[in-house]
Order: C-alpha cells, then structure tokens, then sequence
C-alpha cells in the first residue's frame, strides 16, 4: 500500500511552483492584452463617436409608434419563427439524444457518431445556418425557421441527454427485467421521471430563441429584426427606438410566461 | 427435480475488486432457497449477473437446460421473461403511482400504444391491484411512488415482481425494511406460491432465523464464493 500524498500548506510551497504561477499569470495578463490589441479596442475612438451617439439619442425621441401596427405583426412573426423553429429543432433531438445519451445508446456504433453530429449542430449558430438556408430557400421566415430548427436540435439533444444521463438507472433495469423492450422502457420508467425536466429546458430554449431570432432578420430571415435593420440602414432613429421598446416588451413577456411555466414544472 | 436455473462458478470483477469469484445454485421449480452472507460478499452482483443485468466474466447459467449468458435481444427478453426480481433498492419510477409501478413487471403484455397513452386495459390494472393487495398496499394503490414509505416501497416492489407471474423469482432482501409481522406475512406468502403455483425462490436474507424458518435449503456466500450447501 503506499501512502495518500499529503497535501503542503500554501505557506511552504516550493519556489519552482511560485515561479511557474508568476510564469502562468504574465502568460494569462499578455494574452488578454493581445486580446485587447485585437479586437482594436480605443477609448478615443469612442470618446470620439459620443457627440455622433447622442444626436442619435436626441434625435430617436420621441419613439416613432406611428407604425405599431406594422411592427407588431412584425414581432408576431418572430415570435412564430421562434416557436416553430424551437419545435422542429425539438422534434429533431428527439431520436438524436435516444442514440446520444450512454445509458439508452443501443452501442457504440451510433453513439459516438449521433455526440457527433450534435456537437456540429450545436456548435454553428442558428444565424449561419439562416444565411445558407436564405441561400437555399429565399428570403424570410422559413429560412430562419429552418436554422433555428437545426442548432436547436443539437442544443436540446444535448441538454437533454445529459438529463437522462444522470438518470437512476435502478427503475430501468426493474423494467428491462418484465423482458420489456426499449421503447416500453423508456415510455414507462424514463420518461415519467424526465419529462419535467425535459419541457423545462425546451421552454429555456424557446426563450433563448426568441432572443436569437431578433438579430435573423439581419441576413434576411423577415421578423421585426429585418424592420430593425431596414430602420437603422435608413437612420430613422425614432422607428428604431420604437424597434427596440416592441423587442423589449415581447422578450421580457415571454420571458416571465415560460418562467411560470418552468417554476410549475419543477 | 429437474433444476430450472443453474449456475455455475459466475465471476465478476470490478476493476481491482474480485465482486464475485464462485456464483453457483441450482433452483428446482417448487423451491425456496435462502442464500446468507455478510455484506459486501457479492449476493446483489450475483443476483444481476444471473438476470445480465451486467456481464458476468466468467460461467455458465443455464435457464431450462439452456444457456443464457450469450443471449441478446428477443431471446435474452424471453429468458428475463421467466425470472421476477425483487431489487434491494426496489427501483420504483419515483413520480408514478403504486399501482403503475407494478404494472412494470407484466410491460411486455401491454399494447405499445397503450403504454405510450398510460392508458392501460382494465384486465392489466386487474392484475396489478390483486398483487398490491396480496401485499397489503391495495389502500396506497394511486399513491406516488416516492410518497410511500420504506416499507410500503419495498411491497410494491415485490408485488411488482409477483405480478410478472413469473417461474422464478430473485428477491434480494425483500424484507429488510420490513417489521418482523410483515416479514413473516411476506415470507409465508412466497412460500405458499412455491407451494401452490412451484414458484422457484432465491431469496437473500441477513437474518439467519428466518432463512431456517422459510427456506427448503440455505446457501452461504463469503468473498464472493457461494460456500455450504446443505439440506434442511
Ligand atoms: N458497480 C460496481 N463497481 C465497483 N464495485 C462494485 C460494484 N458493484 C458491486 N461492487 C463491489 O462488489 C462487492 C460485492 O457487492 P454486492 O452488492 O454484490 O454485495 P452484497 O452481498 O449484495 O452486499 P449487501 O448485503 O450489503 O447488499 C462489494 O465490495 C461492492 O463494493
Ligand atoms: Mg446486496
């Protein structure tokens, strides 16, 4: 047997080990300075563009709501791209995270390559996908629908896999041993324990949709981020103020209904 | 008797620890083996390497005469088919009802569509409320699983074993949450069933008295090795 190594209080920590943590830290302070010097960060250029910002400001009072009209039915149809896209995406991370998660995989064969696929789809944006699919099917919601649908699937599978994953598997085996087979399983002694689980996190999803689905409109995707782009492109301030007042009213809306909804669920 | 389940010298090892070296029984039909032995000496591992719930390393198990350590898919739920397990954990679906966890162990007899709707045919619920009942928990039937208490748990999880109607039923401590009246009921009860119906029992118990008082043979099991045999 040999024995646990015992851990060193800090105080007599070796002086290879302070050195290499001085070493660490000049690495970790160089890197975000290079980070800073990248990303062309210029507090002159900023202080510059004030006065250009608040004519801006000055010029989007009052919010032009003459259009409200418009931009709700606007809003309306991000909110429809949002909902339909996250049940597509959820309809798609159904079978993905069965064949995804360790404990229900029929074999390795189709685990590894269904992690794959989710981490690829998980891992482009709902915005790239938009832009190839505007390419594919044309401008406006159903491109977006369509890119949403497919980053969502990666997304859902994935959390929902993980929910499996810790899973007791105890209930499982009780029911494998009725010599059940997979899908009985899963319908009686998974599901009931997950379901909750599962409807909360595709309500998360729905939220963070409809937060994502703002900015499609800007590669053509329609919603009221194309009235966004179109009113910013035009610099007619007081219709983008009176943009970003509906965004603001429908996100924090969903937002407190999915809330509720979760907080029933648990 | 013509031996139902047989096993011979099943091992399984986890890692550095040999969980089980020498897993041997024959079970006739009609008979209640109680199987003894300190905890940690491998009686659970034992137990679900006979149902494949893991691989065993090494052995043989024969089910009728045949082997079942290599089966798969239908062959292998066939064979489970056959074998009832009250589990030490009783692994019940925590957010379902008493009653629904029992009809766990008869799944296979009800129509997918139906398992999918939870709305299952008044024969099935038949079935699984006389094998609450046979356990005393006819009261707690729509009772949520995580609601009972310990000892209600383990009765519905031996009446969901009961209601699979199975020819041999593995129980791994089935009454260690029990108080000794309901022990002895419980016992008694599988003891009847061997005798009515030739249930075949292998049950593990920590209290020798009641394996002398119920048991038609007791095995011993220390380190992983199934040890005396002896008729009672
Ligand atoms: N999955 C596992 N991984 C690692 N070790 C395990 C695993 N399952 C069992 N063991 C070990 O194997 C040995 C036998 O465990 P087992 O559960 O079979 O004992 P038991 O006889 O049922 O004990 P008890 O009477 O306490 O239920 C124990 O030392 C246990 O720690
Ligand atoms: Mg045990």
């Amino acid at each position: 047997m040999t024995t646990a190594p015992i851990a060193r209080p800090a105080t007599a920590r070796s002086l290879a080990g302070r050195l290499r943590f001085v070493l660490l830290l000049l690495l970790a302070v160089g890197f975000y300075i290079a980070c800073l010097r990248f990303s062309e960060v210029s507090p002159l250029r900023l202080w510059e563009g004030l006065p250009r910002l608040a004519a801006w400001a000055a010029r989007a009072w009052p919010p032009d709501l003459s259009e409200a009209p418009i931009l709700l039915r606007r809003a309306v149809e991000t909110l429809a791209m949002a909902t339909v896209g996250t049940s597509f995406g959820a309809l798609l991370a159904l079978p993905l995270c069965l064949l995804a998660s360790r404990n229900l995989a029929p074999g390795a064969l189709l685990y590894h390559p269904a992690r794959g696929l989710l981490n690829i789809l998980r891992g482009i944006d709902s915005f790239v996908f938009a832009l190839i699919f505007v390419a594919a099917v044309g401008l406006g919601p159903f491109a977006g629908v369509l890119g949403m649908a497919l980053h969502t699937a990666g997304s859902i599978a994935k959390l929902w896999s993980e929910t499996i994953e810790t899973v007791e598997p105890g209930p499982l085996d009780a029911a494998r041993m009725s010599g059940a087979g997979r899908v009985k399983v899963i319908l009686h002694a998974l599901l009931p324990d997950v379901l909750p689980a599962l409807c909360s996190t595709t309500l998360y999803m729905w939220e963070f949709n409809l937060r994502a689905s703002t900015v499609l409109g800007i590669v053509g995707a329609g919603g009221i981020g194309q009235e966004l782009k179109n009113s910013i492109d035009l610099l007619l301030f007081d219709r983008v103020f009176a943009i970003l007042l509906v965004i603001l009213a429908m996100v924090t809306a969903i937002d407190l209904l999915s809330a509720a909804l979760r907080r029933r669920l648990a | 008797m013509k031996p139902i389940l047989t096993a011979v010298s099943v091992a399984k090892r986890f890692g550095a620890t040999e969980a089980l070296i020498d897993g041997t029984v024959t079970l006739a039909a009609g008979e209640f083996v109680a199987l003894l032995g300190p905890s940690g000496s491998g009686k659970t591992t034992f137990f679900r390497c006979l149902t494949r719930l893991i691989e065993p390393d090494a052995g043989q198990i024969h089910l009728d005469g045949r082997p079942i350590q290599h089966l798969k898919g239908a062959r292998l739920r066939a064979a489970r088919r056959q074998i009832g397990v009250v589990f030490q954990q009783f692994n019940l679906v925590r957010r379902r009802s008493a009653l629904t966890n029992v009809l766990t162990g008869f799944l296979p007899d009800i129509p997918l569509w139906r398992v999918a709707g939870g709305c299952y045919p008044a024969a099935a619920l038949a079935r699984a409320e006389a094998a609450l009942g046979a356990v005393g928990l006819a009261a707690k039937a729509h009772q949520r699983a995580d609601t009972l208490s310990g000892g209600q748990q383990q009765r519905v999880a031996i009446a969901r074993a009961l209601a699979q109607e199975s020819r041999i039923l593995l129980a791994d401590e089935p009454v260690a949450s029990l108080d000794p009246e309901t022990a002895a009921q419980t016992l008694e009860l599988l003891r009847e069933l061997c005798r009515i119906r030739g249930l075949a029992v292998l049950c593990t118990l920590h209290q020798p008295q009641l394996a002398e008082r119920y048991a038609d043979r007791v095995i011993g099991m220390h380190a992983g090795r199934v040890l005396q045999s002896r008729r009672q």
